[in-house]
């Protein structure tokens, strides 16, 4: 069926950009009035994003591809398009309805914050580029958009550039997403270089490398997958390169749920979703996304367990989940790592935004001086009890439907994934019930005062949060293993439901024995907190300093590439710069005479015309006649 | 050779937009005598603008004829007074540039021009028609003589722009230089031609272009002399290097708008009639006679690289505005030059399309940076460029467009002055003339340090000293239009190139007959 609203898909992001050029030209000391039109502008996205939605879901209409040719130089066309499908569909809402509701909880959380309109139109600019990077018809338009939303994140993540930690995430972020990107440039070059026509939009992708297969050779295809992997790896923080993501939290806790949890870590799973045709033509490829998830999972979640700040627990988390969907992907289920994208995003913007409500209360984030808090904050420590439930995969809530279709998908393809996802389970719950019970039950631990005037934050920073947590209770059952209806939506019919039994009971039976024994260790008291760190103090320890991968990085690159760096300047001083001063020089000399000869006089002038006449005509025509 | 002809009323209908100008002319002449002189001149600015808009209206009509007329079947040319004047489709295009540049000019000059500076506020507003006239005639003339006609109605016209501040001494030396310099240019110019006739037997360009081959074979030492002093006289009238020294005097002396007048139509009336002579001649006459033809076009092209380098460098020591943006003028004349001088080949036919996009881009980003050069001296009381000081604090959306204006100017994306010199650059690479692409890049480069002195002053230095500036509405209108304009050729290169490509074909304008 044709589609009515699918072709004004290019407003969604339309909306949010204008909200960003309003604000950065008038913007100048507006505060609330700047952050209600930004509001404003991310409703109107979200508002259009679901009548493209429901109007796909209600009618099953066709893609639409609009756009328009951007630039042709010789047999190379570029466009700039937009691609509505089912996949981008549910994408759209998904980020501009948390994108909607962090700018609602925004309002109340920045109130104070004397730059508001500043962090308003980088919320703006963000939500726009990572529109663009979703409803982007090739490469060339995602990549310019991945680039944006990550000098976005660069941005945010240095908001408050006067705290010297913020500044150093913020650069640590750029620089380390940085190598990812280069992967996925080299990618799309490669991929520029070997497709017939150089096409880089996704339905050529898809005609080259599924419909007829074998135009470009496997090792190629290869190679191209695994950067583009890269890139997926830098921006999704899987390991090696997933250092960056805890010290993001530096950011506003907003920014943390917005970027760091919902949306901009899920353009590495999207990316690889979307290019997932190029996946697929390599075995090679897939089994290294699988691993590298599996890792990522197990690894972080294990750090996850010894972390004190109460975003750092819930970064990890993320880093962890990311894996989940990578571990999906590997093992060949994009639906599964679409479905868990979506109710991630959920219950992770839920559970940063009332950490948010903690911090906003008493001002630190620091677990070991929090507890009790549930008490004088309801509606937080409820939401968030829903958000800590979903993401450790407690029936019915959301996280168990996606976490269970990953698991079965790996059960599937290796025992051994299964495995680490079923370990990965266990510690996700430990670490969730050790948080929550820390923070708002027991006794509180940190200052008194703080604590007697700790209450719940006002409206427009609890509503995002109710809403949310009914998010994360139901929107699990959009495919559960009775119903596939998101993944034939998503791929128009190739429903394949698969849901293991053995999966289903080994992945309740982790989480809830992982909360019980949270439980016992932190609520109850039946076992000794230390009884870990008294007896293996080395293990906490290398958790708790995250494997020392920061200190490694710090030993192999950056020190090596500082002394490279001192060595270049040298070169850079004697032999670059005195080139350029001697280019220099020589053009200053050139002004110089010029500047001689232009003396004001007239005749000077003519004299000048008669002489290089007569040298051009002697040089040029009067070689011919020598 | 035909007997020459008289004026047919057929005829008249393809010299509307000429005839429509001079009769705008003559009415506005006739009205600035008749009102008192309490009366304020800015009626007859209105009226000129007016003028310039009739004309347009035909120039776009004429177009659409000869559209209708190719899509037909025909030739897209009309020929009147026995092919000395030719209504074509690089005529019109160029002719809708040069109306359309002065009517920007005339518009910011709107509400600028203050009587103290220009006591014949009246002269100064209808003198721009009859030099409009000439620019028209040059880039529709099939004849040498039309041709030169053409040149000195819009050299003697602008000699009187130059100098129409009549109190000030600059204004009056920079007259005085101007008058000497277009008199030689003229002068070579004439000579060139006569040569070309003497050799020849014709003035006609098509019939030059016939008798060309036997001309070559018996006199080729003469055909060489008639060339290069064309070559010198027109690099005269470009403010090519080396014969650009009059350019920034003379800029520096006239009034801003005439400046942008002299920097934007005159430059491009001077290419129409390059490209009008050396492609309907030289370029096609002969193949098997390569010699000359390389030679003519090595002298254009160094003349282009020496302009390019000695145009950036001159302007990296300039403090004063408007001599810098004459010596900028200086080098993207060069640049504009550059695609007449690439060899015709299977790949690279597009120079006529590579130039006009350039000039249209140039148009905008210069005629938009002479606008703001306008209100910021006004509020300043000079044109250094400290006049430009702390301007995004004293006018921070002025500031703005400036620097659209200038990023158009110095080719960085995505403006149309970045699409100008990308177009130009593929053509050097297509037809392997590396060496002036390599000049073109690094110009380019070390032009950005020149441009961004402007950028500089405007946002790094504290303008506390001075007013907040004033920006009356016809001169905000243009600069907004030309920062507009430039943004635009840069976001939507694809349709714009095509509509050039679809309107012009360099076989039906200059090949064929």
């Amino acid at each position: 069926m044709a589609t009515v609203f699918s072709q004004y898909a290019w407003l969604v992001p339309a909306f949010p950009l204008a909200a960003f050029a309003i604000l950065t030209a008038f913007g100048r000391g507006w505060s609330r009035a700047g952050a209600w039109i930004a509001t404003l502008a991310s409703l109107a996205s979200f508002a259009l994003s679901l009548i493209i939605a429901i109007e796909r879901i209600v009618s099953n209409a066709e893609d639409y591809v609009g756009g328009f040719d951007w630039l042709r130089a010789g047999a190379v066309n570029l466009t700039a398009g937009y691609e509505v499908t089912n996949l981008t569909a549910l994408m759209l809402v998904v980020v501009t309805l948390v994108a909607f509701l962090v700018n609602l909880y925004s309002l109340g959380y920045m109130g104070e914050d004397e730059r508001m309109t500043v962090f308003f139109s980088y919320v703006a600019l963000f939500t726009s580029s990572m529109l663009g990077l979703v409803l982007a018809d090739n490469l060339m338009i995602l990549y310019v958009c991945w680039e944006l939303v990550g000098v976005c994140s660069f941005l945010l993540i240095g908001f408050w550039y006067r705290k010297p930690e913020a500044r150093a995430a913020a650069k640590k972020a750029f620089i380390v997403t940085r190598v990812g990107d280069l992967g996925l440039l080299i990618a799309i070059l490669l991929l520029f270089w070997y497709m017939p026509d150089h096409a880089l939009d996704f339905a050529s992708l898809h005609n080259v490398f599924h419909t007829q297969s074998g135009i470009i050779s496997t090792s190629i295809t290869t190679l191209i997958a695994l950067l583009i992997f890269v890139g997926a790896v830098g921006k999704s923080g899987q390991f090696p390169l997933h250092v960056w993501l805890p010290d993001a939290m530096e950011g506003p806790t907003p920014i943390s749920a917005l970027i760091h949890a919902a949306t901009m870590v899920a353009a590495g799973v999207f990316l690889v979703v979307r290019t997932f045709d190029i996946f697929q033509a390599s075995q090679a490829a897939l089994d290294t996304v699988a691993i590298v998830g599996a890792f990522t999972a197990l690894f972080a979640a294990t750090i996850g367990l010894a972390q004190n700040d109460i975003k750092r627990v819930l970064a990890y988390s993320t880093v962890s989940q990311l894996g989940y969907m990578m571990l999906a992907l590997g093992v060949g289920s994009t639906t599964a790592a679409m479905f868990h994208l979506f109710t991630h995003a959920f219950f992770k913007a839920l559970l940063f935004l009332g950490a948010g409500s903690v911090i906003h209360a008493i001002h630190t984030q620091d677990i070991r001086e929090m507890g009790g808090l549930g008490s004088r904050m309801k509606a937080t420590a409820w939401t968030f009890g829903i958000g800590v439930l979903a993401l450790s995969g407690i029936p019915p809530l959301s996280g168990f439907w996606s976490k269970d279709a990953i698991l079965s998908a790996a059960l599937e393809k290796s025992p051994w994934l299964f495995a680490v996802g079923v370990l990965t389970a266990f510690f996700t719950a430990l670490y969730m019930a050790r948080l929550f019970f820390l923070v708002f039950t027991g006794k509180a631990r940190g200052d008194a005062a703080t604590y007697a005037r700790a209450k719940d934050a006002p409206w427009t920073m609890t509503i995002p949060l109710i809403v949310l947590a009914a998010l994360a209770v139901v929107s699990g059952f959009v495919q559960t293993p009775m119903s596939g209806w998101l993944g034939s939506w998503l791929w128009s019919g190739e429903a394949k439901e698969h849901a293991e039994g053995v999966a289903i009971v080994a992945s309740v039976a982790a989480s809830l024995l992982g909360i019980y024994l949270g439980w016992l260790i932190y609520a109850k008291g039946t076992i000794r907190r230390d009884a870990v760190s008294s007896r293996l103090p080395w293990l906490v320890k290398l958790l708790e300093r995250k494997y020392y991968i920061d200190e490694l990085y710090e030993l192999l690159f950056v020190r090596s590439l500082r002394g490279l760096g001192k060595a270049l300047a040298v070169f850079d001083d004697v032999v670059v710069d005195g080139a350029v001063k001697l280019a220099g020089g020589a053009v200053a000399g050139l002004g110089r005479l010029n500047t001689r000869l232009q003396n004001g006089q007239v005749q000077t002038y003519g004299l000048v015309a008669v002489i290089a006449t007569v040298v051009l005509v002697l040089a040029i025509a009067g070689r011919r006649f020598w | 050779m035909e007997a020459l002809q008289t004026l047919a009323w057929s005829d008249a209908w393809y010299l509307a937009p000429e005839l429509a100008l001079a009769a705008a002319t003559l009415l506005l002449a006739v009205v600035d005598l008749l009102l008192p002189g309490r009366v304020n001149r800015d009626v007859i600015g209105w009226g000129a603008l007016a003028g310039l808009l009739v004309a347009g209206v035909f120039v776009g009509w004429h177009l659409h004829d000869l559209q209708a007329a190719a899509d037909a079947g025909e030739q897209p040319v009309r020929n009147v007074l026995g092919g000395s004047y030719r209504v074509d489709d690089f005529g019109n295009l160029l002719k809708l540039v040069f109306l359309g540049a002065s009517a920007l000019i005339l518009l910011a000059s709107l509400g600028t021009v203050r009587r103290e500076d220009v006591p014949i506020k009246g002269e100064f507003y209808y003198l721009f028609l009859p030099a409009v006239i000439g620019a028209m005639v040059m880039a529709s003339s099939g004849d040498m003589i039309t041709l030169f006609i053409g040149m000195e109605l819009l050299g003697i016209t602008s000699y009187v722009l130059v100098g129409v501040r009549k109190r000030s001494g600059q204004s009056g030396e920079a007259a005085f230089k101007y008058v000497v310099t277009g008199g030689t240019a003229s002068a070579f110019v004439l000579y060139g031609m006569s040569f070309l006739y003497g050799v020849t037997g014709t003035t006609n360009l098509t019939l030059i272009s016939q008798a060309l081959g036997t001309a070559l074979t018996e006199y080729r030492a003469l055909v060489y002399v008639a060339f290069f002093l064309m070559i010198v006289g027109f690099a005269l009238k470009l403010a090519l290097a080396p014969f650009h020294a009059w350019a920034p005097d003379v800029y520096q002396g006239a009034p801003t708008p005439v400046t942008a007048f002299l920097a934007v139509v005159a430059k491009g009336a001077a290419f129409a009639m390059v490209y009008r002579i050396f492609l309907n001649t030289a370029f096609f006459a002969y193949a098997d006679n390569t010699e000359v033809r390389e030679d003519l076009f090595l002298a254009l092209a160094v003349l282009a690289a020496a302009a390019m380098i000695v145009g950036v460098a001159g302007a990296m020591k300039q403090q004063n505005a408007k001599r810098l943006l004459a010596l900028s003028g200086v080098a993207n004349a060069g640049i504009l030059l550059v695609p007449l001088t690439l060899d015709v080949t299977n790949l690279h036919s597009s120079m006529f399309s590579e130039f006009i996009y350039y000039l249209l881009a140039y148009l905008f980003m210069n005629v938009g940076a002479f606008a703001v050069l306008t209100v910021v001296s006004r509020s300043s009381g000079h044109e250094e460029l400290s006049a430009f000081a702390g301007l995004y604090h004293r006018a921070p959306w002025t500031a703005g467009a400036m620097t659209v204006l200038l990023c158009s100017l110095a080719g960085l994306p995505v403006t149309g002055g970045f699409f100008g010199k990308l177009f130009i650059l593929f053509g050097t690479v297509q037809t392997r003339s590396y060496w002036l692409a390599a000049i073109l890049l690094v110009t380019t480069v070390v032009s950005y340090y020149v441009y961004f002195s402007f950028i500089r002053q405007m946002y790094m230095r504290s303008g506390e000293t001075e007013p907040p500036a004033t920006v009356p509405v016809p001169s905000g209108i243009v600069i907004w239009l030309c920062a507009a304009a430039s943004v635009a050729l840069g976001i939507l290169p694809k349709p714009i190139l095509d509509w050039i490509n679809d309107i012009f074909s360099l076989s039906a304008d200059f090949l064929t007959r």
